[in-house]
């Protein structure tokens, strides 16, 4: 490797709800920060730099939230960096934040993702402001409908993985969504929002923030000493392609492909599906568990849905997927990627509590944003070397 | 010949204040301007958090004023609609008497001769009071505060409506230009690269594949007609701005002998069950000089797609021309 290791050794997230108006902006990224400085065992004063994640400003309505945020992260004086890369840049915040550590430069930062979409309306936002808006849901929906015709994946699959990660929801004391008598019926059965994408499928509408400590391999060994298990980033890695263009297949993306590619190389990872214990995908509809399976040769195109099928991304199974709850059950949006890249660390630390994975010794994280055409991606590890290379 | 396009977007955000902002808030429905202490001193409006250490502040508040020092300023002759005066006035840093930091607010002083740094001011309030900056209606100079009768906010404060306008205006290229000219006489233009032999659409002026600009020379008439590849039935959610009230469908549409797909297109006159992939349909046009209120996904004058009556296309492999 030709950049310097970095060790995640502090995690904290909000918890995530549709309105949290008993906190300000700041109140509500302080909140995650502090949590993953007592995880990290650190103070304000100890972090070098502050790299801030959210989606488009018109979500709050505020511009340059990373300066009136300075206060809140204790960042007045110090580097600030700003990450914009649509859903994906919770994902892309965590990079970031790596490489800062990576490139030598500095020893200790903390990076901060969050969306308080209560202050604004995503579908207003993603309508430009405008009547008619299609959302996310909207501008997927001819996506999985093609995934669905493509693969011959039964119906029944979608619901599925909603009914899975609502379940998981119901372990993980930070999620949103805590619906206690999920089941498949009750899946099928709610109204369809955006054909063929049904309400019980898709995400809901959250505010809440996340927060990562970052160090550098002194520090992840002086943690591990002290009994705190760090995780280890083997690898990481963002791609991007334009929205539409002739040709493009947005079922199966080549910025997806690359990434995954990338990262695996990185991290020495040949077989996915052997080596990586557990993932936390990008998952905002349901459809999206089978596809990024395979957009990310975790799976053979047309073999996803059989996982989902047979429980293997149950937690459990075979490949875990979305223990937390995932996207499904808590988005803030902004801090979505994020989410998912700490609850990757997270289950390598052994610290995911009720939705640990027993024995999860390497796992991956991954965000897409716009109209899947932004990727990042990162492999964590609890040692620097768990192939035994 | 290249001009612009305005567009306005407005938005009534909501911001809850949490418990430092909130107590600030209030205590100006009551004509009090309140700060917080943070060490030897008083922050003036106070911030949750310590500037220089990051440590979150004690709840430690103090009323500071009600006159103050202007420390520096800067004259609005001619004020906007979002301006809080709607006469000239002075933006200042006023440090309010027991703060060591300064407010910015408006001066309503008259004229820029009557402003000066180092001059004294005095709160002139609202009489209806929301909780909000602007119960504060301006400063003016002297020793004594402007009030009314009357209290404060029954509940504290605890949300403040923050009504957002911004008005911007977009430039449109040459390409753009011209592919809006086309759009008006009820053609669809295009422009071909050379290289890849993609066709774009819209007066998208280069290929993302090649990287090369298209211009005029590479311009190509394309086909009304075409037929849906996908689609979607889209249940509207409310929110401020949204006009459409009943689910509505958005479909992608592959034009004739062109590799071009337009998505998320309008179907007209088809009710949402009779959607189907493999529906033959064709480009609708509004009449030139007719104002359309444009989604911004469709091309220029285009109001949407009509069923042709013409046999669907049988092809199941149609789905999945998304692009
Ligand atoms: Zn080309």
């Amino acid at each position: 490797m030709a950049h310097q290791p970095c060790a995640i050794v502090g995690v904290g997230q909000t918890h995530h709800k549709t309105r949290r108006w008993d906190v300000s902006l700041g109140g509500l990224v302080r909140e995650a920060a502090q949590r993953a400085l007592d995880d990290a065992e650190m103070t304000w004063k100890d972090i070098d730099a502050v790299v801030i994640g959210k989606a488009p400003d018109l979500f709050e309505g505020v511009m340059k939230p990373e300066l009136y945020l300075s206060d809140a992260l204790g960042a007045a004086g110090k580097p600030v960096f700003r990450v914009h890369t649509a859903g994906s840049v919770g994902g892309t915040t965590g990079i970031v934040a790596a490489h800062h550590v990576e490139s030598g430069r500095h020893k200790r930062v903390l990076a901060v993702a969050y969306q308080k979409q209560s202050e604004g309306n995503a579908q207003f936002a993603l309508g430009s402001g405008r009547g008619f808006s299609i959302g996310a849901g909207g501008a997927f929906a001819p996506f999985m409908r093609s995934y669905m015709y493509r693969t011959g994946a039964p119906a029944e699959i979608g619901p599925m993985v909603a009914v899975k990660d609502r379940k998981n929801a119901l372990k993980n004391p930070y999620a949103h969504l805590k619906i206690e008598d999920i089941s498949l019926e009750k899946v099928m059965a709610s109204p369809m929002m955006w054909d063929p994408v049904r309400f019980l499928e898709s995400c809901p509408s959250s505010d809440g923030a996340c927060a990562v400590v970052f160090t550098d391999k002194e520090g992840g060994e002086a943690a591990a000493k002290a009994g705190r298990q760090p995780a280890w980033i083997l690898g990481s890695a963002v791609r991007s392609e334009p929205s539409q263009f002739p040709g493009r297949d947005p079922v199966a993306p080549q910025g997806a492909a690359d990434c995954a590619a990338d990262v695996y190389q990185q991290a020495g990872i040949t077989n996915p599906l052997e080596q990586i214990d557990c993932a936390e995908l990008y998952v905002p509809f349901s459809w999206y568990e089978p596809m990024w399976l395979e957009g990310h040769h975790i799976a053979e195109f047309g073999e996803g849905w059989k996982m989902v099928e047979r429980g293997d991304t149950e937690i459990g199974g075979r490949f875990p997927v979305n223990m937390s709850g995932g996207v499904l059950s808590s988005n803030p949006i902004g801090a979505s990627g994020l989410l998912r890249f700490s609850e990757a660390a997270l289950q390598v630390r052994g610290m995911a509590g009720e939705h640990q994975v027993e024995g999860a010794n390497v796992a991956i994280a991954q965000a897409y944003g716009a109209s899947a055409q932004y990727f990042s991606m990162w492999v964590v590890a609890n040692s620097l070397d768990p192939f035994g290379k | 010949m290249a001009g612009t396009v305005e567009s306005t977007i407005k938005f009534p955000y909501k911001r809850s204040l949490g418990p430092v902002l909130g107590a600030f808030m209030t205590a100006l429905t009551e004509q009090r301007i309140m700060g917080i202490r943070s060490g030897g001193r008083v922050i003036v409006p106070p911030l949750e958090w310590d500037p220089d250490t990051g440590v979150e502040l004690a709840h430690d508040f103090v009323d500071v004023g009600p006159a103050g020092t202007v420390e520096s300023w800067t004259w609005v002759a001619k004020p906007t609609a979002q301006h809080p005066l709607d006469h000239p006035f002075a933006f200042a840093l006023v440090k309010l008497d027991g703060a060591d930091t300064a407010l910015m607010h408006a001066v309503d002083a008259g004229s820029i001769d009557a402003m000066s740094t180092g001059m004294r001011v005095a709160p002139r309030w609202k009489a209806e009071r929301k909780g909000h900056i602007t119960d504060l209606d301006a400063f003016v100079p002297g020793e004594t505060p402007e009030t009314h009768e009357g209290g404060g906010a029954e509940e504290p404060v605890t949300m403040m409506d923050y009504d957002a306008t911004i008005t911007y205006r977009i430039p449109t290229t040459a390409n753009q230009l011209r592919s809006d000219q086309a759009s008006e006489q009820g053609r669809f233009l295009g422009l071909k690269c050379p290289i890849c032999n993609r066709t774009y659409t819209g007066g998208r002026g280069y290929c993302p594949i090649d990287a090369i600009e298209l211009g005029e020379e590479h311009e190509v008439d394309l086909p009304q007609k075409g037929v849906i590849t996908n689609y979607t039935i889209i249940t509207p959610t409310p929110y401020p701005g949204q006009t459409a009230t009943e689910p509505f469908s958005r479909v992608h549409v592959w034009l004739d002998g062109t590799d071009v797909v337009l998505g998320y297109q309008t179907l007209l006159d088809v009710p949402n069950d009779d959607v189907h992939i493999g529906m033959r349909v064709e480009a609708v046009w509004a009449s030139e000089g007719e104002k359309v209120d444009k989604d911004p996904r469709m091309e220029g004058n285009l109001i949407g797609f009509l069923p042709t009556g013409e046999p669907d296309n049988t092809d199941p492999d149609l789905v999945n021309r998304l692009h």
